[in-house]
């Protein structure tokens, strides 16, 4: 299978102005991504993971190094890319269905259509009875469940999420995550998903990249072979989970 | 809520006021020409609401106010918008807004006279003064703190500029532009009152300005009660169902911080 996603070289060094210096944030990262795997990213809070996925997303540009999504350099944000972000980040005056339907009316689809994703999108992410509802009516949940049909509508050719479940509490986060991989695996998306917590990546992904600490480089990239679909009930036992968790543990924590 | 507990939450304030207010005249501590009681002053309104001479004043000022308000907010939220997008144009129009922002719309009576002559004229030009920088200032405000992760959002959705600024900026300006209206009608109305007694010959501010030279102190407090009151109308008729349906719907703006 050809590679979806390519980045080649990429750094990123930034002022930061409290400290008054350069800081590297990623030093030459190397990474492609084929098409319709679930990816994720992970390393300790400063290793560059979110900076990475916003040079991916194009809102930042990379000092060194370049990435391209389908044979595209990126040089931009783009609807072939879209994010899912920690804090939602809906727009608070529009429904869920128009926040939804808010990529493919950009795309000036006709009505009939966006009615149509919407419906179907809304459905997918289990939001049927909240079309109506404004974003500060729904739950954390509820809101993140929304922020992913939003991407999704659009049809991306990656879908970035930069720690999406972070902010909910961690019996929602279970039911997001089982709900996200069946979702991907249904359309076969391909997911770009950052996070620091290990056991969720290995949950979610075909793959795992383990960054280090500042400045970000690459200590691991693993494959993870699990049945699909994917329950925590399931998981909590089987001991192949564990020995990938706990094999990332000790990539990140340079432990032996 | 009931619609009979909406209306007395509604008038409670009023009534408490007004028994208030009977209570201290009738103790009769001062004399009816400094302290004029509800009654006077109600027996007033009916007169010259009946003579017509309230209404002429009102419209007067009311037309005034509105153009002066209408005119300011035409150079001010371009202007607005076009300093919080643009670099440039707010490096340039900065220091000047903050110059001129300071100066009382009532400094410019004496200009506004000369340019404009005694009358509306002059008073509807110190009104646009002093509606433009509020209006002003509350946009940009409001374009500072719209939060960047909505437009990176929309931007990963295909959202270029004109669509970021439709569907972000604009609606999420809009509390601190109601702020910026709000605050820019207030003292549209505190520059007519003081643009009237000085440079015009009609209006509200004329009429109270006039009644104190015959002592009609009655007179007084019905043109004053007459601004509230216009006020009043304006806020419940218009400014507020505008945010009921608008920021308060979605959620960015609450009536107070109790829990429903």
């Amino acid at each position: 299978m050809t590679d979806l996603l390519v980045a080649s070289g990429v750094s990123k060094t930034y002022f930061d102005t409290v400290a008054n210096d350069n800081v590297v944030a990623l030093d030459g990262i190397s990474l492609s991504i084929r098409a319709h795997q679930f990816v994720s990213v992970i390393g300790p809070s400063g290793c560059g993971k979110s900076t990475f996925l916003r040079l991916v997303a194009g809102l930042d540009r990379p000092t060194a190094g370049e990435i391209t999504v389908s044979g595209r350099k990126v040089t931009g944000p783009g609807a072939d890319r879209g994010m899912v972000f920690q804090e939602y980040a809906l727009l608070p005056w529009k429904t869920t269905a128009a926040n939804i339907e808010f990529g493919p009316r950009l795309k000036g689809l006709p009505a009939a259509e966006r009615a149509a994703i919407t419906q179907r999108f809304v459905e997918l992410v289990g939001l049927k009875g909240f079309e109506n509802k404004y974003p500060h009516q729904l739950s954390g949940g509820m809101r993140q469940r929304a922020a992913v049909a939003r991407v999704l509508a659009n049809n991306p050719t990656v879908l970035l999420m930069d720690e999406p479940f972070a902010a909910v509490d961690a019996m929602t986060r279970q039911r997001l995550q089982e709900e996200l991989t069946a979702i991907t695996a249904h359309e076969r998306t391909t997911v770009l998903f950052i996070t620091h917590a290990i056991e969720e990546a290995v949950f979610l992904s075909d793959r795992v990249v383990a960054l280090s600490g500042r400045p970000g480089r690459i200590v691991a990239d693993l494959e993870i072979d699990l049945p699909r679909p994917r329950r925590w009930d399931d998981m909590a036992n089987d001991p192949r989970f564990a020995a990938y968790r706990d094999e990332l543990t000790r990539c990140i924590h340079g432990k032996s | 809520m009931s619609i009979v507990r909406k209306l007395v939450t509604e008038l409670l304030p009023f009534v408490v006021a007004l028994a208030l207010w009977q209570a201290l005249s009738m103790a009769g501590v001062w004399p009816k020409v400094l302290f004029p009681s509800p009654l006077d002053v109600a027996q007033t309104f009916v007169t010259d609401i009946a003579s017509g001479v309230l209404f002429v004043n009102l419209g007067v000022s009311l037309r005034s106010l509105l153009l002066g308000f209408a005119v300011g907010c035409v150079i001010a939220v371009p202007l607005g918008y076009l300093m919080g997008l643009n670099r440039a144009s707010r490096d340039f129009f900065d220091p000047l807004v903050n110059l001129l922002q300071a100066i009382p719309g009532l400094a410019w009576i004496p200009f506004a006279i000369l340019w404009f002559g005694l009358g509306q004229g002059a008073v509807t030009f110190i009104i646009v003064m002093s509606v433009f920088f509020p209006v002003l200032h509350n946009l940009l405000t409001g374009i500072r703190m719209v939060q960047p992760v909505l437009i990176e959002a929309v931007q990963t959705l295909g959202a270029g500029r004109v669509a970021v600024i439709r569907h972000v900026i604009f609606p999420a300006t809009l509390p601190n532009l109601m702020t910026g209206i709000r605050l820019g009608i207030a003292f549209g109305f505190r520059s007519l009152v003081g643009g009237e007694m000085i440079a015009s010959t009609d209006g509200l501010g004329y009429a109270i300005f006039n009644a104190q030279q015959y002592f009609q102190s009655a007179r007084i407090v019905v043109g004053m009660l007459t601004i509230g009151i216009v006020w009043l109308a304006m806020d419940r008729l218009i400014l507020r169902p505008i945010e009921q349906r608008t920021t308060m719907r979605w959620g960015l703006v609450r009536e107070g911080l109790e829990q429903n």
